[in-house]
């Protein structure tokens, strides 16, 4: 078992680690201003439209699929349950007064926003090195753009998400090319996560890059 | 000086000399050998001696096969045993050495159980040393020998290489690369399925490599390589070859083996230390080996056939081959193993083996075939004629000549007749052809015997699964392609992918064979020779034919019974000729007596893969609260809470651990101490009618409770039982938060989530864990107020901030202002507020706290002091005093449960052995004598008492409480409320140590409550 600090891998200050000659993934902390938790139920139609009023956008109603507007991503994570993302804090301000409207619409609202840490993968075989500890079938065939979903990666709950748009940092075509992922996990196991992340992208070589908007 | 070489032909890279070590020589191969090939190529024929009879060993195989050739490789830490040299590919470096042998390969003291095997037949430890009949004497035994009939050495050193897993799926999982399993996953391919194609061979090709077979017109390696090529320009195609394919499990998910460094690893010797030796740059970052979880929708097994032996007397002799392995040493490693050869063979595909030797320039004294007449009249037989090559029909071997090394066989007819000698340095043996249908049988395949082939063949499968080419039965090349094909398309349009008008099947000239004879062995020379059946295992025709007069008629007896089968190679070339003695012997058909089950693993894996980065340190998940770097700066001990770190205590320099709790435990009640309780589970309740939930969930009341207040209770299972506690407060009219214990937090949010869906979908409450989320810190002592006044925005005063308060408010931090909740708890008894902050800003919050704190005298505690405080003011804890047998009432918790209402156990609760009066309840105790308190002790009144001495109770938590200088536990006590004031005995047989216990109110300090509400 090689120690986590050998050759830096596990460091999380930008640069070029593990294999020297190539660059197979790229890694990025993912920011977000703020997560919210919205809840429903089928009995009540009034939280999707409270929800769209709240927040200027609709919940997706398939499993594993995700609406986008703006700063904000809603993440489908159960029956009846979102995660709304926003990379600007403005997008979701006001907690009490929007917990309360959804109360009164039938729904719930938690804020979550410090529960999860997440990373954006990119680069050729970002895939592949998330199929190293999650059982998903990442392939865009199946997992396409905008589309998402909860599993395990190494022992540790994940969820991930498949950006549709290309990363503005990257000016290398095949980066350019290749896919994006977030994944996001609970804070308290995020050291785990990230060593797992880094011993597995090592052998492609990694960039570890300064943190993106989610 | 690679005197067994040929000049020239095969794919080894003469350009790229490897230097290698085997049993202290140094030797020299080339890349592209194995380690059995580039033994040959140095004359090395003698490798190995074997398991119980010590015999000398010789190569037989060219693959996983082998039952001979297990070297012990490398030293050190990576040394690894059992090795097959067969498939271990060279490097520049490698270094092995044979096993079970002493003191020498050529001269081993071993070897006398050779001369000895009358008396140790099949069975024979179950026989002899079953006597005299205490098991101590097996146990003696046993290690005897274990030492005598041994395999390699296994590393004592850990394991210095890293594994790790790789999850993939497929459309098409095409598992051999030989001429059917690339046709198949060229056409899967061609059609647009995700298809992997794995080999456990360096190279894909099978037997496509160095014969003279066409394929589309042209030469097989050039169809190879356009294949190849072909494949590795589809996108969704993944190639791995050095990756074997070692179970089939449920669900068509399919486990492979890659062995991604090991052979490159030499490779960065090799340069390090100057060599010639230039390979391909090796990443160090590598792991050594994969594991790979395939899940696909369907499989095409192109795993083709294992050559199977013939039991003639000392078959087992150095110098003697399987045909097709020793085709493949001349014409894939371009080696020349002897000088004169005798063929002996059942079957038409050996005759191109002689063709081979003849091509090496290895004389081929005679091939000797049991067949005659029509049957020697396939195309091969009739091309051998063709070239003068000496048949011998109606004729087999019956015994081989040699000490270490075969010089002559005997050969006579198949009835009858005169025996005569054939002097020979090399022996190539064919007994038919077992299909691989390892992984078919593990998906739950059904096989059935194939009289004319004389093999079990695949027949009917419950899983997508299809088997082609020789593992099908079909040997023949242009069978085995159009088969690979067909599967390759069926597959691909299983999983909807059509294919394409253009795609042509590879056409290669259809082979005509004769049939097999069904020939197990032949009779034997001389009484007592061996005639092996299981090289490994040392199993032989008497063997078999012993077991079945003793009544071993199963199959799957034989094979405990005799080990046949047994081992790395699990019985691949021998257990197809072992059933059919058997079933000779019982004169029963082949078909009835059947297979042993196949079993995972085809191959062996090592063990390292499995555990995969799961390993070391990181066996399990560790979590950690976002103030670990502070309680690392600080010193802290750590101790596992779940998966959680958390500081035990924090030992300034010479100070032990336990020293350390005491300090912080009174600096908590003397001035002020704050601890990290971060991993307290947190679940918030949002909805109108939580509080209903709530009352139906706690044995307490909630529609009573504030806005701006908190409460603690207590959950009871169905049968009445506690099964958590925690507090609760309700932060808004509809939104409350509850907690829970650390190690139940998963458990009640699962609990609650399942009653809310499942009980009372009807309620309004959506429940949502947000353990996550917060970053907690409690603060206690007389002091505390002084530390909350300095960094919240509240006025925290007793009167605006009275005991089970709550509030939003602001923490100052040194970054700016932070939103938090504060809550007006204790669990050490002293006046205590809990900060919760999001989780982000933990770090930030503790920081604060610690410089408003520090002077009045501040100091982190951890959970040892923690655990210390709470036994001195007798709150229990879930695991120990609440063990899942106490009811609320056993530990003094009663009074809470209100009788307005009922809660899940409360029926149950009123059970008449529930209320007894004999119940155990939870006492307090101090030790008489400030003796120490025993651990784990049981509670008697009579120390002396012959046993069984009643047991009136147990201590659930003790310690050293430093406000009392005194021993002090907590303890459940049979009838214990009514004993206060007895003096008992606290006794832990197993430390013998008894001690007198005081017996009384489980509350040790300020038992009216004035600290925690002042």
């Amino acid at each position: 078992m090689a120690d986590d600090n050998d050759f830096g891998i596990g460091a999380t200050r930008a640069g070029h680690y593990g294999a020297a000659e190539s660059t197979g993934v790229t890694l990025a902390e993912t920011n977000f201003a703020a997560a919210w938790n919205v809840q429903g139920s089928a009995r009540s139609p009034d939280v999707a439209s409270a929800a769209r009023a709240l927040f200027g956008l609709s919940l997706p109603a398939v499993p594993n699929t995700t609406s986008r507007d703006g700063a904000l991503t809603a993440l489908w994570i159960g029956p009846a349950s979102w995660l709304i993302v926003a990379t600007d804090a403005s997008a979701l301000a006001d907690f009490e007064a929007k917990r309360d409207a959804l109360d009164a619409a039938g729904g719930a609202l938690f804020d979550v926003s410090a529960g999860r840490v997440g990373w954006t993968i990119g680069g050729p075989e970002a895939a592949t090195v998330l199929a190293k500890g999650c059982p998903l079938d990442f392939h865009a065939r199946v997992f396409g753009a905008g589309m998402c979903a909860q599993s395990v990666f190494g022992r540790v709950n994940a969820l991930f998400y498949r950006h549709g748009v290309l990363p503005a940092h990257s000016t290398d075509p095949s980066l350019q090319r290749s896919p994006q992922f977030t994944m996001l996990v609970a804070r308290s196991f995020a050291r785990d996560a990230w060593r797992f992340l880094c011993v597995s992208a090592a052998q492609y070589g990694y960039d570890v890059l300064h943190p993106q908007p989610f | 000086m690679q005197r067994c070489r040929l000049p020239a032909g095969g794919v080894v890279d003469r350009s790229q000399p490897l230097p290698f070590e085997f049993d202290g020589a140094s030797y020299e191969g080339y890349a592209g050998d194995t380690l059995a090939s580039a033994l040959l190529a140095n004359g090395v024929h003698l490798v190995a001696r074997s398991f119980k009879y010590h015999r000398p060993r010789g190569i037989l195989c060219a693959g996983v096969d082998e039952p001979n050739a297990l070297v012990q490789l490398g030293r050190g830490a990576r040394t690894e045993p059992n090795v097959r040299a067969t498939t271990q590919e060279l490097y520049a470096g490698l270094w092995a050495s044979s096993q079970n042998r002493w003191p020498s390969l050529s001269f081993d003291i071993g070897a006398i159980n050779d001369a000895m095997s009358r008396l140790i037949p099949a069975g024979f430890y179950y026989k002899t040393f079953m006597w005299p009949p205490t098991p101590r004497w097996w146990l003696r035994y046993e290690h005897l020998i274990r030492r005598v009939a041994g395999m390699g050495v296994a590393a004592s050193l850990p394991d210095p290489d890293c594994y790790e897993h790789q999850y993939a799926h497929c459309d098409v999982l095409v598992i051999g690369a030989g001429p059917a399993g690339l046709a198949a996953a060229r056409a899967a391919a061609q059609a647009g399925a995700r298809v992997i194609l794995c080999d456990e061979n360096s190279t894909l090709g099978g037997r496509l490599y160095g014969g003279a077979a066409t394929i589309d017109g042209g030469g097989a390696s050039a169809w190879l390589e356009a294949t190849t090529r072909e494949l590795v320009a589809h996108a969704d195609v993944t190639l791995l070859a050095r990756t074997a394919a070692f179970g089939c499990y449920d669900g068509s998910l399919v486990g492979l083996i890659e062995h991604v460094a090991e052979h490159a690893r030499g490779a960065t010797a090799a340069r390090s230390s100057g060599s010639a030796a230039q390979l391909a740059p090796v990443s160090t970052w590598m792991p050594r080996e994969r594991l790979w979880k395939v899940r696909a929708r369907s499989v095409v097994l192109a795993t083709g056939a294992h050559e199977r032996g013939i039991a003639y007397a000392n078959n087992d002799l150095p110098g003697t081959m399987l045909a097709g392995a020793l085709r493949t040493y001349i014409e894939r490693y371009a080696v020349r193993p002897g000088t004169r050869a005798v063929v002996f063979t059942n079957n038409d595909h050996a005759y191109a083996t002689a063709f081979a030797l003849q091509g090496a320039g290895i004389e081929v004294a005679a091939i000797v075939d049991p067949r005659g007449g029509a049957a020697l009249d396939g195309a091969l037989p009739l091309a051998a004629r063709d070239s003068l090559l000496p048949i011998l029909a109606r004729s087999v071997v019956t015994g081989a000549h040699g000490r270490l090394h075969v010089t002559a066989v005997d050969v006579a007819p198949l009835v009858g007749g005169t025996v005569s000698r054939i002097e020979c340095d090399l022996v190539a043996l064919s007994g038919g052809w077992n299909p691989a249908v390892h992984l078919f049988s593990q998906a739950r395949g059904r096989l059935r015997y194939d009289e004319a082939l004389a093999s079990f063949l695949p027949d009917q499968c419950p899983v997508p699964m299809t088997v082609v080419g020789a593992a099908n039965g079909s040997t023949d090349l242009a069978e085995a392609l159009s088969e690979g094909h067909a599967a390759g398309l069926a597959a691909a349009r299983a999983a909807g992918f059509a294919a394409t008008a253009s795609l042509r099947v590879p056409e290669a000239a259809p082979g005509a064979s004769g049939a097999p004879l069904a020939l197990w062995s032949t009779p034997p020379a001389a009484k007592g020779a061996k005639r092996f059946v299981d090289w490994q295992n040392d199993v032989t025709v008497d063997d078999v034919a012993l077991a079945a007069r003793e009544g071993y008629s199963s199959v799957e007896h034989l094979k405990r019974y005799t080990t046949l089968g047994m081992g790395t190679d699990q019985g691949k070339i021998s257990n197809v000729v072992g059933l059919a003695l058997l079933a000779g012997e019982l004169e029963r058909p082949i078909a009835s007596v059947g297979t042993t089950t196949f079993r995972p693993p085809y191959t062996p894996v090592t063990l390292g893969a499995f555990p995969g980065h799961d390993a070391g340190p990181h066996v399990e998940p560790s979590r950690f609260s976002s103030i670990h770097d502070w309680h690392v700066a600080h010193g802290a001990r750590f101790v596992n809470a779940g998966f959680w770190k958390r500081p035990h205590s924090y030992p300034r320099t010479g100070e032990s651990p336990d020293d350390a709790a005491l300090r912080e435990a009174r600096n908590v009640r003397t001035n002020v101490g704050i601890v990290d309780v971060s991993t307290l589970g947190k679940i918030e309740l949002q909805g109108g009618d939580v509080a209903e939930f709530l009352n139906r969930v706690y044995i307490n009341r909630w529609d009573t409770l504030q806005v701006g207040r908190c409460r603690y209770g207590v959950m009871l299972r169905d049968d009445g039982i506690v099964l958590d506690d925690g507090t609760t407060s309700r932060l808004a009219p509809s939104h409350y938060l509850l907690t829970t214990t650390t190690a139940n937090a998963a458990r009640v949010m699962q609990y609650l989530e399942s009653l809310l869906q499942t009980e009372w979908p009807e309620l309004d409450v959506y429940a949502s864990a947000v353990t996550e989320q917060w970053s907690a810190a409690a603060v206690a002592g007389p002091r505390a107020r002084d530390v909350l006044a300095k960094i919240v925005d509240i006025d925290v005063s007793n009167a605006a901030f009275p005991f089970l308060a709550v509030a939003s408010c602001h923490v100052r931090t040194a970054t700016g202002p932070v939103q938090a909740r504060v809550f007006r708890m204790s669990y050490s008894g002293e006046l205590a507020y809990e900060i919760h902050v999001p989780a982000d800003k933990g770090r930030a919050m503790w920081n604060a706290a610690i410089a408003a704190g520090a002077g009045v005298g501040i100091m982190a505690y951890g959970t040892e002091a923690m655990s210390t405080l709470r036994i001195e003011k007798g709150h229990i804890v879930v695991g120990a005093e609440a063990d899942g047998r106490t009811t609320a009432d056993d530990l003094g918790l009663g009074g809470l449960a209100s009788r307005a209402k009922s809660c899940i156990g409360s029926r149950l609760s009123e059970r008449p052995a529930l209320k007894s009066s004999d119940r155990w309840q939870l006492v307090g105790l101090v030790t008489v004598g400030n003796e120490p308190m025993p651990r784990a002790a049981k509670i008697v009144a009579d120390p002396d008492r012959a046993a069984p001495n009643p047991m009136l109770g147990h201590v659930t938590s003790w310690c050293r409480s430093p406000n009392l200088d005194a021993w002090i536990a907590l303890a459940l006590l049979e009838n214990g409320r009514a004993r206060h004031g007895q003096t008992l005995w606290a006794v832990s047989p197993l430390a013998n140590v008894r001690v007198q216990v005081q017996v009384g109110r489980p509350c040790f300090i300020d038992p009216k409550g004035e600290r925690l509400r002042g």
